[in-house]
């Protein structure tokens, strides 16, 4: 019997630009392994994921680091969360808005980016997940 | 039966293997594809690669900084 897909499901949840590294660069490597990816964008998070988003703020206790993270990554070429986030949807990786999410905060389907493919529950994405690695971020 | 070059040189992980993936889209059975990668990441994450979707590492070598691997395309 061939075996079961691989799957990583991503809960991104946290809405600081630190954690839409880990997003970007874990979605696309999974992605081009050939895993179905599942991200569900809730909480803060969602804030980054509506038109005309201004980029996601740093966590204050890292701040004074912060140019020198940005200047780093830009050494080594990192492309930004987005284009990254871009790149494994071109692979496959599908992106759904918390519903709960998107109604406490009056976020309604055409306020969200194109990054996202759909609005969905919390049932729906552990459905989804089930049987996969998931991760909160 | 093709000889595929990805120059992936200067970019960071998981840049290489998602260059690779591309790659791998348009390949046939039989091609070779050569991933260019200064990215020292690339070494396990080219073998992992081919792990997961059933490929051969035929080859790795460096040269001048410059990391060459090399996948023989057995699977589709």
């Amino acid at each position: 019997m061939p075996k079961k897909k691989s799957k990583l499901s991503i809960i991104m949840f946290s809405g600081t630009a630190d954690k839409f590294l880990p997003l970007g660069i874990l979605s696309q490597a999974a992605a081009a392994m050939g895993f179905e990816v599942n991200i569900f964008v809730t909480g803060w998070a969602l804030l980054s994921f509506t038109k005309n988003a201004k980029e996601p703020p740093f966590p204050n206790e890292f701040k004074d680091m912060a140019p020198a993270l940005m200047s780093g990554l830009k050494k080594m070429n990192a492309k930004p969360w987005q284009e990254m986030l871009k790149e494994a949807k071109e692979m496959g990786a599908k992106v759904y808005a918390c519903s709960t999410m998107a109604g406490v905060m009056n976020i309604k389907k055409e306020d969200l980016n194109e990054l996202v493919d759909d609005i969905v529950g919390a049932a729906t994405f552990l459905e989804m997940a089930e049987g996969g690695e998931t991760l909160f971020i | 039966m093709a000889n595929i070059v990805v120059d992936a040189r200067g970019s960071s992980c998981p840049g290489p293997v998602v260059e690779l993936s591309k790659a791998y889209r348009n390949a046939k059975v039989g091609d070779i594809i050569e991933v260019w990668a200064t990215d020292p990441g690339i070494k396990a994450d080219a073998k992992a690669w081919a792990d997961k979707t059933k490929n051969q590492i035929i080859g790795i070598k460096e040269e001048e900084g410059v990391i060459k691997v090399s996948i023989k395309i057995v699977n589709r």
